[in-house]
């Protein structure tokens, strides 16, 4: 079944615990996230007809914890940009409690500041990635957009955790995301990156000053912090972006799944074609820019890998002197939902990618940054693995600064 | 070769390591079977599947590093070597460009001169293998399948210096470096049966000169005389473009074992190595590295001298009882049910091995067990049967699970030792030849061996042959 949110539905999903953490959540995923039995492509003809073989990891623990996989929303191809998902108005159309959308650059937050609501992307490596057909496997993640932290912080508590399907993930002790409520550690001091700041438009920035002056009402102290490559988050994403996009999408063949073109000489001319005739002209540009990195240009790769490091770094050094960063989530001047080219989209996740380049968690809380056309949403990040302090964050200041919108 | 020209080689050696599982999953790594019955969505490379690095296939390719006398690097990663083929259809092969597995290794050959010689190896690294192509026809419609089985078998790729100055050290070099690897047990290390592939690199450069000169890489020899062959041919065929002022080019040329000769090769797309994101960094931890180490047997050359030493072997028999580890349990097996090591040798050798070869056993699953052999050398030993009669034993024990000995039993193989027996024996002998005796007291010597074989006949076989010799000569003289 489909409808204009959900590229497909099943209103048959057993719920397999009555009373589980998540029993009674609708969680709507994508269609690059696995459920077994359902069509899995990606939003992309190179994988038309793809059925998944497997519960996706996160997928089968939501289900262990109660929840019904409601559908799969629509979504661009392969998740890059956010023109044509319809997975955050699933949200606020009320037809799923919770919804998965993977984060590469920021879409998942992206698209709850655009509507108005919370979105999380956790630390690189806490969540499965087995069954996430994925792009750029060392930026991405499972993002999750719910009308509360506390809604977060239940599905980051069943999904987050080692799987011995997921052979990539670090050794590294799980946030424990039992007490969002209290218990945690508070944060103290946001930092505000001064070149971020710079770069607002001016009611952008000045919706942003008002939304720090409500923090520091609040409590909070709030710090400028100079981070002069703060520019180059978004390079080093876009070169690396784009060079492990075009390896991951190497795969669609077109011979055994997805779409296979008619005619064809030989195999040479077979791949061409399918893959030319697969792929929108947006993801070719991107798988474009990616093959120019890898065979004609690596040394600009291996700058940007250097770079990544540095940026790294960089932050680490920010986190020694405040708890979080605050940014807007997104940007007046650049809607996400008709962001077009690759450097709009760029552009609209400009402020988002960033914890993406560094693997760092991030969440959004709407209500503070509030422009004249709508809100932009409060982005806070953390440094690795501080979760769910970041989820009591929001939960605390979302309390105690009754009374906003 | 011209006085003035010495050839440089270089060799790039892949192995495939004998796991028993694939790389990156859990099927087996049995590339021979019906096709694409090994496979599954990791090693087909679905979407939604993460590899899983094999902590075994690791310990069978460090082992080789090891053996090749390699720095293990603590720290090694994959990268993603892009290229777009039906053999390879996430269009990238998981390999270890940036930072290898192992680098600086070396083995020691018999040079050309005869002495010893050091042959640098520059690097080893992991590799997963590609998918096999069967091209046929459909009717008139030329058709490739694709068979998964041996996609994902872990290889390790072997890099030398360019320290070999003609085909014998490039040989002796495949032949030692085939010996150690089999001897850790990581590889067959068969160019026949592809579990070997050597690639050599072969250019040219005035003799006495250090330069390192446009080379050209030869590749399909599917044997190790056939590499010999190859970079001779390729030698010689330099040698000439040179002579007539031809430049070299860098290209590929494939080995063609019908003509003897090299012929150019389509150009290979070379395309970049990535680091790849999806498998963790490879590290050895100081327990793995002693783990390994204390795993490592006694290797060919302290076992050849420990032979000599322990056994009295000569210098070639000790080679060729330690050159093959399964050889040398086989001979300390027999050796150690007093059997003497040099009979032990001898049967082995002469007999066992070509026996074994002949009906395509191995030592391993051979029914004839040392056990078994060293009770028949124990009777041939002690002269309860003889040399001819043990070696229809041994044919006999192939194809029954019998004893030795209720096999001569049973053949009447017992060898006839008595005394009085045989100097009946002698004395028909001798009076049904007497002209055989008078050349033999007139000097000639051969008359000696005719009237020896005589006397076996007559005894079917069954006679001491050296009791016979010595009453015919207590007879004769």
């Amino acid at each position: 079944m489909q409808s204009d949110i959900f590229v497909y539905m099943d209103s048959s999903s057993p719920a397999i615990l009555e009373s589980g953490p998540l029993t009674g959540k609708r969680v709507a995923v994508q269609p690059n996230m696995s459920v077994r039995g359902w069509p899995t492509e990606a939003g992309s003809v190179a994988l038309r007809g793809f059925v998944a073989l497997e519960d996706a990891t996160v997928v089968e623990r939501l289900r262990q914890a109660g929840a019904a996989i409601a559908g799969s929303v629509r979504m661009s191809e392969l998740g890059f940009g956010l023109v044509g998902d319809t997975g955050a108005r699933a949200l606020a159309e009320g037809q799923a409690d919770i919804v998965l959308m993977t984060d590469v650059m920021g879409e998942a937050r992206v698209a709850a500041a655009a509507i108005g609501t919370f979105g999380f992307k956790p630390s690189y490596g806490i969540v499965s990635r087995f069954g996430l057909i994925g792009l750029v496997p060392s930026m991405e993640s499972f993002g999750i957009l719910a009308n509360s932290p506390e809604e977060i912080a239940a599905v980051m508590r069943v999904i987050a955790g080692r799987d011995d399907r997921d052979f990539s993930m670090p050794e590294c002790k799980t946030p424990d995301f039992s007490q969002v409520r209290e218990n945690q550690e508070p944060m103290r001091g946001i930092g505000v990156v001064r070149e971020c700041v710079e770069a607002l438009d001016p009611a952008e920035s000045r919706a942003f000053r008002e939304a720090l002056c409500r923090m520091e009402e609040a409590g909070l102290k709030v710090e400028e912090l100079c981070l002069g490559d703060f520019d180059l988050f978004r390079t080093v994403h876009n070169v690396i972006g784009a060079v492990e996009a075009s390896s991951s999408s190497g795969k669609y063949d077109g011979v055994r799944y997805g779409h296979r073109t008619a005619v064809a000489r030989d195999w040479n001319e077979m791949y061409l074609r399918s893959r030319a005739e697969s792929f929108g002209l947006l993801l070719k540009t991107y798988l474009f820019q990616g093959a120019y990195f890898q065979f004609e240009n690596y040394a600009a790769f291996e700058k940007a890998c250097a770079l990544r490091a540095r940026l790294l770094e960089e932050t680490a050094v920010l986190f020694k002197k405040v708890d979080a960063l605050a940014f807007p989530a997104i940007r007046q001047s650049f809607p996400p939902s008709k962001a077009n080219s690759i450097q709009e989209i760029y552009e609209a996740c400009a402020l988002t990618l960033c914890a993406n380049v560094t693997g760092q968690p991030s969440i959004v809380v709407p209500g503070f940054v509030l422009a004249e056309e709508g809100g932009l949403g409060l982005q806070i990040a953390g440094p690795h693995l501080s979760d769910a302090r970041l989820l009591s964050f929001a939960f605390r200041l979302t309390n105690s600064a009754k009374g906003v919108r | 070769m011209n006085m003035e020209y010495e050839a440089v080689i270089g060799l790039e050696i892949h192995v495939q390591l004998n796991s028993a599982a694939k790389m990156f999953c859990d099927c087996p790594n049995r590339p021979g079977d019906e096709p694409n019955k090994n496979t599954c969505p990791i090693c087909l490379w679905l979407p939604g599947y993460i590899p899983k690095f094999s902590q075994e296939a690791l310990e069978k390719a460090a082992l080789v590093c090891l053996v090749l006398n390699c720095h293990l690097e603590r720290q090694s990663a994959f990268d993603q070597k892009v290229y777009y083929y039906p053999d390879l259809p996430k269009g990238y092969q998981l390999s270890q460009a940036h930072q290898p597995l192992a680098k600086s290794g070396w083995l020691d050959i018999a040079g050309e001169d005869g002495r010893p010689k050091r042959l640098r190896i520059r690097k080893i690294h992991m590799e997963e293998d590609v998918a096999r192509l069967v091209h046929e026809t459909e009717g008139r419609t030329p058709i490739s399948l694709v068979d998964f089985n041996r996609a994902g078998t872990p290889l390790v790729e072997i890099v030398t210096e360019p320290d070999m100055r003609g085909p014998q050290e490039a040989m002796e070099f495949v032949r030692t470096l085939r010996t150690q690897i089999r001897y850790v047990g990581s590889s067959e290390c068969s160019l026949e049966q592809g579990s070997m592939r050597v690639d050599a690199n072969v250019s040219l450069r005035p003799r006495g000169s250090n330069q390192l000169n446009t080379k050209v890489e030869i590749k399909n020899m599917n044997s190790i005389r056939n590499l010999g062959e190859a970079i001779a041919y390729e030698t010689s065929r330099q040698m000439g473009s040179l002579q007539s002022g031809e430049a070299i080019t860098l290209h590929t040329r494939l080995w063609d074992a019908e003509k003897r000769l090299t012929v150019p090769m389509r150009g290979k797309f070379e395309g970049p190595c990535v680091p790849d994101p999806s498998v963790a960094q490879i590290l050895i931890s100081d327990e793995l590295l002693n783990d390994l180490r204390s795993r490592l047997p006694e290797m060919p050359q302290p076992k050849t001298e420990r032979f000599i030493k322990q056994y009295g072997l000569a210098e070639e028999e000790a080679m060729l009882m330690s050159s093959e580890r399964d050889v040398s349990e086989y001979f300390e097996a027999v050796v150690k049910r007093n059997i003497s090591p040099r009979t032990a040798t001898h049967w082995l050798a002469a007999q066992m091995l070509p026996a074994l070869k002949e009906r395509n056993e191995s030592l391993r699953d051979t029914p004839v067990s040392p056990e078994r052999l060293a009770s028949l050398l124990a009777m041939l030993e002690k002269d309860e049967v003889n040399a001819n009669s043990a070696k229809e034993v041994l044919t006999r024990l192939f194809d029954s699970d019998q004893t030795p000995e209720a096999i001569v039993e049973q053949y009447g193989f017992k060898q006839v030792s008595g005394a009085s027996e045989l100097e009946e024996l002698v004395d028909q002998v001798l009076a049904a030849n007497p002209s055989a005796v008078n050349n033999f007291r007139s000097g000639q010597a051969k008359a000696l061996s005719f009237l020896i074989g005589q006397a076996m006949q007559a005894s079917q076989g069954k006679a001491n042959p050296k009791r016979i010799r010595e009453i015919l000569m207590a007879r004769l003289i």
